[in-house]
């Protein structure tokens, strides 16, 4: 991550835009996130809206962050309902498409996470599950045992090869791309 | 222990992801990220990050394989263990690859590891989930998932034994946002639990334990002022919170942000503030708290002199001890206050340095 260093402002010479100093307060927060002890006080906080406003930024630092926030408090049931209450299915399913694959991942991680039975016909939707096909063929072992993991454990076997058909029919893939860096 | 156990699709054989390590520049096991060259400062830890295996490099090729893997089984049970000789190595020394039992094995092995001293050479160690079965990674999940519904399960628990435990209600220690909004919290955490307590909790209590003492009220009388308070703290506290709530064992672990500790002294309430959480840079609030504390330090030269005159009243403590009835915001203001003491002379105020870490792999 380069530093901007504006020449006017010599004295502060490792000077952070505002914009990295959000990355990092966004990292912490979300890294906070990882250890369960913190949930309550990261809940209290609102931090889970929070992370769920990065979702629409440019800015893809912002985004892969928040998305690895969401990816950590989705487990907790609570913060998984205030996801879903908050559109959560469509603003993870929608960053399914990021260059960034940390973002992917993390987007198939919170699907699963988000799994309920009132949630899930809408995370096994036709068109995610053919995203998740075209990422179990994946050159990158984690996008492809995540895809794998998500098809075996939460879809039926029907749902699955109901979305295979759908592939094998359409003439043209209009499909989600895989990430630029799944390398 | 080296020999691998036969498995069609595990990482033992030589998959097709081997040849791709040729064909590229690094290997995939080390995204962009992880090169020292355009190395990351910030980084976000999920579940899919971390994994079971571990890469070890720089392991000096002077045949300490059984060394090697001595140390790591220091950490916990290893389950297999190989070189990757496919893989691209300084000269003179091997890569490893070792697989954990545990996943926290493979956490503590690599915290205690990486970039450590080993033989004369410097161990560089970082997970390789691409390494793992889709089997491996479905079990990692579960037990994630499992640890934290536990994680979540206790606390709930424990929440519930402090409510009906404690008659009165827990006070939070800085401000008073903090405790609305906390009070606020166990008023719609308790609504499932339908405890009676959880409508005690919000209203204001009768009579704070303590009075405050004269100064400590000037400060936070000083504080209100400032818009960004509320937020500061919890960004402040936030990071030491973690610390806190780690070296104290279970009692305690969910008190880090309620503070329920009457008897540390007495709790000031000030006036609520609109809770909103506010993206304030961290250089910002260092800055802020830089300058209160410049302020703090200048009322100390006073005292100082007002020390040999008999006292009458409370006794200040000299150096003031600044006491914020939190453990963690204790220590952050005694730290930052022998900084300020090294930095008084100076009259700039030196910007926040950001740490550059030299070629860090996760």
């Amino acid at each position: 991550m380069h530093r901007y260093i504006p020449s006017h402002v010599s004295a502060h010479r490792t000077h952070l835009t505002t914009s990295e100093a959000k990355e990092q307060v966004l990292a912490n927060l979300a890294n906070f996130a990882y250890d369960p002890k913190n949930m309550d006080y990261l809940k209290e906080l609102q931090v889970t809206d929070l992370f769920l406003d990065m979702l629409t930024e440019e800015n893809e630092n912002f985004v892969e962050f928040g998305m690895g926030g969401l990816c950590n408090l989705s487990m907790d049931p609570e913060c998984r309902d205030i996801i879903l209450q908050s559109s959560g299915i469509s603003l993870v399913t929608n960053l399914l498409s990021s260059r960034r694959e940390e973002t992917v991942l993390s987007a198939i991680t919170i699907l699963m996470n988000l799994t309920k039975p009132s949630s899930r016909s809408e995370i096994t939707d036709p068109a995610i599950l053919q995203c998740m096909l075209r990422f179990s063929l994946s050159e990158s072992p984690r996008l492809r045992n995540l895809a794998a993991v998500f098809l075996q454990d939460y879809c039926t076997e029907e749902q699955v090869a109901q979305a295979e058909q759908q592939m094998k029919g359409q003439q043209t893939a209009v499909g989600i791309p895989l990430p630029e860096d799944s390398s | 222990m080296a020999a691998p156990v036969s498995n069609s699709s595990g990482c033992w054989g030589v998959p097709e992801v081997y040849k791709h390590h040729e064909q590229r520049k690094v290997c995939i096991s080390r995204p962009k990220y992880r090169e020292g060259r355009n190395a990351k400062a910030v980084k976000v830890y999920t579940i899919n990050l971390e994994s079971r295996y571990l890469m070890v490099q720089g392991v000096p090729a002077i045949g300490v394989m059984t060394e090697l893997i001595q140390l790591c089984a220091l950490y916990g049970a290893v389950e297999e263990y190989r070189p990757l000789d496919e893989y691209p190595a300084e000269e003179f020394t091997e890569v490893y690859l070792v697989k954990f039992q545990k996943l926290t094995s493979a956490r503590a092995a690599k915290r205690r590891m990486d970039e450590k001293s080993f033989y004369g050479g410097v161990l560089h160690v970082c997970y390789v989930p691409e390494y793992e079965t889709v089997e491996d990674t479905r079990l990692k999940l579960q037990d994630r998932r499992r640890y934290i519904l536990r994680a979540v399960h206790n606390k709930a628990k424990e929440k519930e034994q402090k409510e009906t435990a404690e008659k009165e209600p827990t006070m939070s220690s800085d401000t008073a946002t903090t405790s609305e909004r906390i009070v606020m919290r166990h008023d719609k955490a308790s609504d499932d639990d339908n405890t009676g307590e959880a409508s005690n909790v919000s209203k204001h209590p009768s009579f704070p334990p303590l009075p405050l003492p004269p100064w400590e009220y000037n400060y936070y009388g000083h504080k209100t002022q400032h818009g960004t308070v509320s937020t500061e703290d919890k960004m402040g506290t936030l990071h030491n919170a973690i610390i806190v709530t780690k070296q104290q064992p279970a009692p305690s672990s969910s008190s880090s942000q309620t503070s329920s500790d009457g008897h540390k002294g007495a709790k000031h309430r000030l006036t609520s503030k609109p809770s909103a959480v506010r993206f304030v840079p961290r250089s910002t609030n260092l800055e802020n708290r830089k300058r209160k504390m410049d302020e703090a330090a200048g009322h100390s030269l006073t005292d100082a002199t007002r020390n040999d005159e008999p006292l009458i009243g409370p006794k200040l403590p000299e150096p003031p001890k600044l006491d914020m009835e939190d453990e963690s915001l204790n220590t952050t203001v005694s730290l930052i206050r022998n900084t300020m003491k090294q930095v008084e002379s100076v009259p700039d105020l030196k910007p926040v340095e950001k740490k550059v870490k030299p070629r860090r792999r996760i």
